[in-house]
């Protein structure tokens, strides 16, 4: 214990100063102000924290600092709205989604058909190529084809902005659906199915090496199969299901939001792992510029497809009530009411916002940190991050990890932006705003820490949040009359002040591993 | 480098590349049917937008220059690079344009600024290392960024509007001297390249290579590594900040995008198409971006910036030394090449 006390006692000196600072910050304002504020700075640091717990388990794993996160952290949040409030969007994106997916999965068994085939190198090459050129041209051409229902940039009363805005105020507006019309629907299905397989097979036939070992049983059938059903059952039904999801209550509606953008993120990172970090492992910088180039372009995208403007997430019935007793005044009530705020402290207190963000982030925390540490993936995890080769050298197959944490850590990611999406609106700055947080945050706590990535989260967001807050109310400077009050840009600046600060002491971060 | 003819044949390229640029524009006058006494004094749209184009390049591949100075020789991976540049853009402007300085005046107060940013930078330097490195410098640039953008300053730096209407002195007016300029500006960026050959040919710059190479090793062949970052610093700042300070002069309105990690990225992007470690592939980068980004957008519009990620992505992975590290790949075995590229963030244990 003393020695563990002596040994960070940098560490602990920062903590403290940085409290009695942030103490004697609070005693200038009223106890329902430090209230609301640390709450806030609790929200904040929480939405942070799951960037910045993704991005480090990414880090301390598999070395890829992923700069892209900022950006899967935007479309998390997007693709979340897209469901909430467009679930018949969703349900039509679904089925090529699915069925591109299935042809994808049978990767496993055309590498053991592949592996059977003698070609020359430089065939086998051509082939491959022209088979994935097709596979992809075929896509292209069914796809500018397949009708979904989406909104319109150019009209206005088609636009995000309308359609959140009605739905904000509880009258949705149901758009027409979309018929097959340029396509038969068998075709396109078929179509998809096709020349998804056929680039699975042009891709299995490009590395045949790597999958000969693999063997086949059921389970290589079962996963396209259930996709394949899957797929099928959502077009088929596709009126049912969106009239079904239009008529649910809104809290499940968003329940499934974040779930879905959970597996969007989950789904992408694997995807971002497998295709193009995996073969840039040995070059470091390179995978950081891919990473900041994979970012720019989900921005492009995500600008072309739902528009610059920004429009908000409605927040779902749950936090949204404000008849009866509200605002509440005690549990019981909150939860017959469903109020949108609470007293406390004689303060009003923003159910969604400042209460459950904070609750979900801990959660997460708790879940993460379990896994992390009870179960068998987490101890490769942890062992993955203290010396990558000694596990390997252990027999354990580390590139199934590395997507795993791959895809976890983006899964974190867009968790975060659906869930702060409801609070703070949806704009295409809201990436890169985060990111930057979310760096400075484990700059602090430490790199590849995650405990480390908690304590930096919070830190940020409660110095974030009280610099909001004086920026209101103002510091009375001492001596003199005059109130200086930190403008905006102060607020991101004091953070980076501090990242600097601990950055010269502890060159590792208040909980990283000492160089 | 003995005699003159041996510098001639070692510099043969960029000597080449200076006469090329130099008669450029009378050429291109030709076509537009202008005689060479025309462009001299001046006249001929299509070359005097061609010269605005190549000082662009110019002003580009410098910045480029010093971040491959940095980056590709030394190691050092900066995110807050664009702070030099952005910097001496903004000091050069408020000199001129508030405090009326002369103009001698703030060419010295830039270069002068550029040294303490060096020095600044430098400040952390021996602290932290690789990735940390990256994010401090990010984080010092972004404060940067951010006290540019914040209203507090509007009177100053113009906020997210830009810093606008710095009268420039009549003798390198880009409007009615642009031949002046852009001869300016090409021979400021020959002699800086030359400058840097020179360098990394030196015992000095030997020691950068193998701070880039293995820094444990160099400290214990006795190099005080810390130094010779510091010296790559201040080489690169100053370097930067005359890139700055003609974008300024250059520029209508100096835009605070110059401060953000955009523009770090582009240096970053153009060293990665010119060649990591290069040098030329600084200069070759430029024009390969600044004409693509043109073209792109003169004929895609929005979508143009898509197309540049994706680019950028396609080089990363296919074309990772660059044009002209592919170009030099013929003479060279590239296991070291793939070894050389190890690491370079990470230190090694």
């Amino acid at each position: 214990m003393k020695t563990n006390l002596r040994k960070n006692s940098k560490a602990i000196i920062i903590l403290v100063i940085i409290a009695a600072f942030l103490f004697v910050a609070a005693r200038g304002m009223s106890g329902r102000d430090v209230l609301i504020t640390v709450l806030r700075g609790f929200s904040t640091g929480s939405v942070t924290f799951l960037v910045a717990a993704g991005f480090s388990l990414i880090f301390g794993l598999l070395d890829v600092l992923n700069l892209a996160q900022g950006t899967l952290y935007m479309i998390g949040a997007y693709v979340g709205w897209t469901v909430y409030v467009r679930p018949d969007t969703f349900i039509d994106v679904l089925t090529p989604v699915l069925l591109i997916l299935a042809g994808f999965s049978l990767s496993a068994l055309w590498g053991r058909l592949a592996s059977r085939i003698q070609l020359a190198p430089k065939a086998r090459k051509i082939i491959s190529w022209l088979l994935i050129l097709a596979g992809f041209g075929l896509l292209a051409l069914v796809l500018t084809r397949y009708p979904i229902a989406i909104w319109n940039l150019n009209n206005y009363s088609e636009s995000p902005i309308t359609y959140s805005y009605m739905a904000d105020q509880g009258l949705r507006i149901i758009p027409a659906e979309v018929t097959f019309e340029k396509i038969s629907p068998f075709l396109a299905l078929a179509g998809l199915l096709v020349s998804s397989a056929i680039s699975a097979f042009g891709i299995a036939l490009l590395n045949r090496d790597e999958s000969r070992s693999q063997t086949i049983n059921w389970r290589n059938f079962l996963v396209p199969a259930l996709l394949l059903l899957g797929g099928i059952l959502a077009v088929v039904f596709n009126a049912q299901i969106t009239s079904w999801m239009y008529a649910m209550s809104t809290n499940w509606l968003f329940v499934i939001a974040i779930l879905i953008a959970i597996l969007s993120g989950v789904g992408l990172g694997a995807l971002m792992e497998t295709t193009l970090i995996r073969p840039l492992y040995n070059r470091p910088i390179y995978q950081l510029m891919l990473t900041l180039g994979l970012g720019t372009i989900g921005l492009q995208i995500v600008q072309a497809v739902w528009g610059r403007p920004e429009f908000v997430w409605p927040k779902p019935e749950f936090f949204t009530g404000t008849g009866g007793a509200c605002p509440a005044t005690n549990l019981a009530d909150l939860l017959e009411y469903n109020c949108s705020t609470v007293f406390l402290l004689g303060g009003r207190v923003r159910v969604y916002d400042e209460i459950f963000i904070p609750i979900v982030g801990i959660i997460v925390l708790i879940v993460v940190w379990i896994l992390l540490k009870r179960s068998r993936i987490g101890m490769i995890i942890r062992a993955g991050v203290q010396d990558r080769q000694m596990v390997e050298a252990l027999g354990i197959n580390v590139r199934r990890v590395f997507t795993l944490v791959f895809a976890l850590g983006v899964g974190l990611a867009t968790f975060g932006g659906a869930l702060a999406a409801p609070s703070t609106g949806l704009t295409p700055v809201m990436g890169e705003r985060l990111l930057l947080s979310a760096l400075i945050a484990l700059a602090i706590g430490g790199l590849t820490s995650f405990p480390g990535a908690a304590l930096g989260s919070l830190l940020v967001g409660l110095i974030q949040q009280f610099m909001i807050k004086y920026g209101q109310i103002g510091i009375p400077l001492p001596f003199t009359d005059a109130v200086f009050k930190p403008s905006p840009p102060l607020v991101p600046a004091s953070t980076v002040l501090l990242m600097v600060i601990v950055l010269l002491i502890l060159p590792g971060g208040l909980l990283g591993s000492k160089e | 480098m003995k005699n003159n003819s041996s510098f001639l044949t070692k510099n043969r390229g960029i000597l080449i590349f200076f006469a090329v640029m130099l008669l450029a524009p009378f050429l291109i006058g030709l076509f537009e049917g202008s005689t060479p006494l025309m462009i001299w004094g001046n006249q001929g749209s299509l070359s005097k937008f061609i010269e605005g184009l190549g000082i662009e390049i110019f002003i580009l591949a410098l910045f480029a220059l010093s971040f491959d100075l940095l980056f590709g020789i030394t190691g050092l991976l900066s995110f807050g690079h664009a702070m030099f540049f952005a910097v001496a853009a903004y000091l050069t402007g408020i000199a001129l344009k508030t405090l009326a300085m002369p103009f001698w005046g703030v060419v010295l107060l830039v270069l002068l600024a550029a040294i303490v940013q060096a020095l600044l930078f430098s400040l952390v330097l021996p602290r932290v290392k690789g990735i940390t490195f990256t994010l401090v410098s990010l984080g010092l640039a972004s404060v940067f960024h951010i006290i540019v953008m914040s209203s507090d300053m509007i009177n100053l730096t113009g906020a997210d509007v830009g810093l606008q209407g710095v009268p420039v002195p009549a003798f390198i007016s880009p409007v009615t001297e642009r031949l002046r300029f852009y001869v300016i500006a090409l021979t400021l960026l020959v002699v800086t390249y030359l400058f840097y050959r020179r360098f990394v040919a030196s015992p000095t710059g030997r020691v950068c290579v193998a701070i880039r190479e293995n820094e444990d090793r160099a400290k214990m062949l006795g190099y005080n590594t810390t130094i010779f970052k510091v010296v790559v610093m201040i080489i690169s700042s100053l370097t930067a900040a005359t890139a700055g300070m003609l974008h300024a002069l250059y520029q209508p309105s100096i835009s605070p995008s110059i401060a953000d990690l955009g523009f770090t990225v582009t240096g970053l992007l153009i060293v990665l198409i010119g060649g990591v470690g290069t040098l030329s592939g600084a200069i070759v980068g430029a024009f390969a971006f600044r004409l693509l980004d043109f073209t792109l957008r003169r004929f895609m519009g929005e979508s143009a910036s898509f197309i540049t990620g994706a680019i950028y992505v396609i080089f990363v992975l296919f074309v990772p030394y660059g044009i002209v590290g592919t170009m030099r790949m013929r003479q060279l075995r590239t296991k070291p090449g793939w070894q050389r590229l190890l690491g370079m963030v990470k230190p090694k244990n």
